[in-house]
């Protein structure tokens, strides 16, 4: 989430560091971050809240208050402790709001205000929000906006004058969506609900039966009851609804919205009363209005819990040697309220604290407050009793051993195949879903594709191997397989190719691993993706000519394409020793031509006679 | 048949175009395997391994992963088709179940170690950094008095022993997975002459870890009053990118010699 450092500034009266030391902050105590930037003189920091925290921290009092944890700087407001008693205080009858499933909506506040004027947003509202990614629409909605990015409850204007009062008042029901129920969002799109979405509905609407949606509930609201410069009595939405509906919501319709984003997490039903308290204040200061009063359903409410936890308990899982004010630091800073019995701390969650549950959740603040570079590290005692060998891994070991030894290279091909008896039935890229029954055809294709290049990697044949699973007859087995070419007898250089395959055996197990080699390799060079030329070229030498010195020359004078050379025949007659050789050419920007190369032999070969060699 | 290091000289070099059948080479990921094991091995861990096509429950459910969790979409994780409640394993925690499970089952308390080396999956498009296939190890210690500073001692001797020669430094952050709580991501830092240069004085992101959550001792038989541990689970293609300056992962499943050759 896009976090403003002026914004964070409007909880503290002490002024806040720099914007790098907020991020390293918060990325060594809390969360990481994506990326600081300034915008419009502002830093805003990209913040990737955990899931655990979605809770409380999708907004900028979240992250303030951890600020004020981590960097010990204290908070000069509370939003969470402004009183909400006006709730009760101010009801009307004007709205009745009705909520058929409190499991999908646990809470539901209207709050009515009349004769608003809407018109454009002061600056530092437009500023605030343009600093973090949003657009300003209005005064009405961008106050519902701000309240959201500021304590983390989502918030909805609708046009009051656009839905439909009997007898002077309005009603809203808060239910399941038809079936096929359609709905014109804010964005001007149509979107076809189903029966496992929730609905807000205006129950005195133009679709006389049921009512009209005039929002998905915590995703989006409709356009039928929008704000427009011509509004001037609205109903805001302060409600809670159930996570994991909305999330299903949202990416069913393909609908994520920063409102939606927040019920996903889960977050307080409590939340909901403080988020219309700070709404209906932002608005009545920036576009007028009168007050008519509120309705609040909230069936039932959150019950409060505590979690306790030892000092002793915090230290045996850290591995830390932490004292009880170091404990009540951590505690008090956070913002936790709690009691101290002897060593045993117990903790009250604030309501929007919904990830502290048990003691680990406790000893998880303590750490990462404290800061997890105080964990010292260290060694586990020598174990009690050797480990057992896996009879699968020694098995596997033994086997790729012999292979290597007898030439073959170890490859690993996809499990996915274009046949098979199992498959997958939601792959990206739908082309082979099928579970490998059998190594030997993705075998054969790596056999093919390397018999491309033998030349280049200097072998004559290609053996490689693959020790893997495959699912056949219904069961996972690891299998061997390995692919060569065999020669053809009367073909010169033609081979045939030859698989196998059988399950891995595995045999009683051993008391220890053999030693066996590792790669030696140190780095991995980058091979060229283009075809190569192969030039053979063969000479007679004087007696005494070493083959090094040729193949010296050759490197020397074959310029920067040749890739590889080497000897590949000798023999003598009489004074006269003949050498062949094979260069390999090849190039890692462009494919070559026959010409270009055809040009370097004709230099080479002219070099190699002036040597007094005779091209044969 | 035994084998030495005397006897098996790798050539990481090219092929001598010869007569003779040269030895061939072992694929990057194998080679790491067996280094970490050898190096694990040594201080206690076995090797455990298990399904990679996984029940539901050992995958997600019993590692604490609820049922409504982003990660257990459709999107993101291979199900099997006609099979409900069947998917190819995303991470080799499931694993870390199996054995403890098994483990009670037959009457083997903590004490456990093992690590746990293999193929998982997630279903994403690939590109030169992601794979749907790739390999990862997991590691899970088990005791009375295992502490996330342990977690910490392990992680060090295990990247001090992998970059022979570097003085290697780690670091936790602050992180979130429903199967560990406290949950830390582990960056690590190679200083040294003998560190590529690449690599050198800069903090690398390698894996997430934790304390495991009492919620998945208790689901796999094991008592979170009596027992508390660590786990951890690290991309080991990653890994052989790091180590070997590898620089596209797709290279890992090419079967393409060019690459493998060079091991």
């Amino acid at each position: 989430m896009k976090i403003s450092r002026n914004w964070l500034q409007t909880f503290f009266d002490a002024p806040l560091p720099d914007a790098a030391i907020l991020g390293d902050a918060l990325t060594f105590h809390v969360f990481e971050i994506d990326g600081i930037e300034n915008i419009g003189g502002d830093d805003v920091l990209d913040v990737k809240i955990t899931a655990n925290r979605g809770h409380d921290c999708l907004c900028h009092f979240g992250i303030a208050k951890e600020l004020s944890a981590i960097l010990n700087i204290p908070l000069k407001k509370y939003p969470h402790t402004m009183p909400i008693d006006e709730l009760q205080k101010r009801k009307t009858t004007a709205v009745s709001v009705l909520i058929e499933d409190p499991v999908l909506c646990p809470r539901y506040i209207a709050g009515y205000i009349k004769d608003v004027k809407v018109g454009p947003s002061p600056d530092w509202l437009k500023k605030s929000l343009e600093a973090i990614g949003q657009r300003s629409i209005n005064n009405v909605v961008d106050a519902t906006n701000y309240v959201m990015f500021n304590i983390g409850q989502p918030l909805h204007a609708f046009d009051a004058g656009k839905l439909t009062a009997q007898a002077g008042n309005y009603a809203i029901n808060i239910r399941r969506a038809r079936e096929g129920e359609k709905i014109i969002a804010l964005d001007e799109k149509e979107y076809v609900l189903s029966n496992s979405m929730l609905a807000i509905v205006d129950v005195n609407g133009a679709h006389s039966q049921g009512g009209e949606a005039i929002g998905i509930a915590g995703v989006k609201g409709g356009m039928p009851a929008g704000i427009t410069e011509a509004t001037t009595d609205i109903i805001i939405e302060s409600a809670n609804f159930n996570g994991a509906s909305v999330r299903k919501t949202a990416q069913a319709l393909k609908l994520r919205t920063d409102a939606s984003t927040r019920f996903e997490q889960v977050i307080s039903p409590e939340l909901a009363g403080y988020g219309m308290r700070a709404v209906v204040e932002l608005i009545q200061k920036l576009a007028g209005g009168e007050l008519v009063g509120f309705v609040d359903e909230y069936p039932v409410p959150q019950e409060g819990r505590t979690v306790a936890v030892s000092l002793s308990r915090i230290n045996a899982v850290l591995g830390t040697k932490f004292g009880a004010t170091n404990v009540t630091d951590v505690f008090q800073h956070l913002g936790l309220p709690f009691s101290q019995e002897g060593e045993v701390f117990t903790v009250t969650p604030p309501f929007e604290r919904l990830d502290l549950i048990i003691p680990e959740d406790l000893i998880e603040e303590v750490g990462r407050i404290i800061g997890y570079d105080k964990i010292p590290d260290i060694e586990l005692p020598a174990p009690s009793r050797p480990p057992a060998v896996n009879p699968n891994f020694y098995a596997a070991e033994k086997i790729r051993e012999e292979l290597m030894s007898q030439g073959y290279s170890e490859i690993f091909t996809s499990v996915f195949r274009d046949t098979g008896e199992r498959s997958v039935q939601n792959k990206i890229d739908s082309d082979k879903p099928y579970l490998r029954n059998n190594l030997q055809p993705a075998l054969a294709e790596a056999w093919m594709s390397n018999s491309l290049w033998k030349d280049l990697l200097g072998i004559k044949t290609v053996k490689i191997f693959e020790i893997g699973p495959i699912w056949k007859d219904g069961q996972e087995v690891i299998v061997v397989g390995t692919a060569e070419g065999e020669r053809i007898s009367n073909m010169k250089g033609s081979e045939t190719l030859k698989t196998s395959e059988e399950p891995l055996k595995v045999n009683v197990p051993v008391d220890s691993y053999d030693n066996l080699p590792l790669s030696s390799a140190t780095r991995y060079q980058s091979f060229s993706k283009y075809p190569y030329i192969v030039r053979d070229i063969a000479m007679w030498t004087p007696s005494g000519t070493k083959a090094d010195d040729v193949l010296t020359l050759i490197k020397q004078n074959a310029g920067a394409l040749l890739a590889r050379c080497e000897k590949f025949d000798e023999f003598t007659k009489g004074d006269k020793t003949s050498y062949a050789f094979r260069l390999i050419f090849q190039s890692f920007e462009r494919t070559l031509t026959d010409i270009e190369v055809n040009a370097i032999m004709e230099k080479m070969t002219v070099i190699l006679k002036e040597k007094g060699f005779e091209i044969r | 048949m035994h084998y030495t290091k005397k006897t098996l000289v790798l050539k990481a070099t090219t092929t001598e175009y010869t007569g003779d059948m040269p030895r061939g080479h072992i694929h990057p990921i194998s080679s790491l395997i067996r280094e970490a094991n050898r190096i694990f091995h040594e201080v206690g861990f076995a090797f455990a391994d298990g399904p990679l096509l996984e029940d539901e429950w050992h995958n997600f459910d019993a590692l604490n992963v609820p049922k409504d969790h982003p990660a257990r979409d459709m999107q993101d994780t291979f199900f099997i088709k006609d099979e409900p409640g069947m998917v190819l394993r995303t991470h080799t925690s499931n694993v870390q179940i199996r054995y403890m499970e098994s483990q009670m089952k037959k009457g083997i308390e903590p004490p456990y170690r093992i690590i746990v080396p293999g193929k998982v999956f997630r279903n994403e498009a690939t590109d030169m950094t992601h794979e749907a296939e790739f390999f990862q190890m997991e590691g899970l210690v088990v005791g009375t008095d295992v502490t996330l500073a342990h977690l910490k001692g392990t992680l060090a001797r295990f990247f001090k022993e992998l970059f022979k020669g570097a003085s290697v430094e780690i670091r936790f952050r602050p992180s979130f997975f429903p199967f560990t709580e406290p949950s830390v991501e582990v960056d690590m830092r190679l200083v040294g002459e003998n560190v590529p240069e690449k690599l050198r004085d800069k903090w690398i992101e390698m894996m997430g870890a934790g304390m495991i959550h009492p919620n998945v001792l208790k689901n796999a038989g094991v008592d979170p009053t009596k027992y508390q541990g660590f786990a951890f689970g690290m991309g080991l293609d990653r890994l052989a990118l790091l180590r070997w300056g590898i620089d596209d992962v797709r290279l890992m499943h090419s079967a393409d010699l060019r690459f493998i050759n060079q091991f």
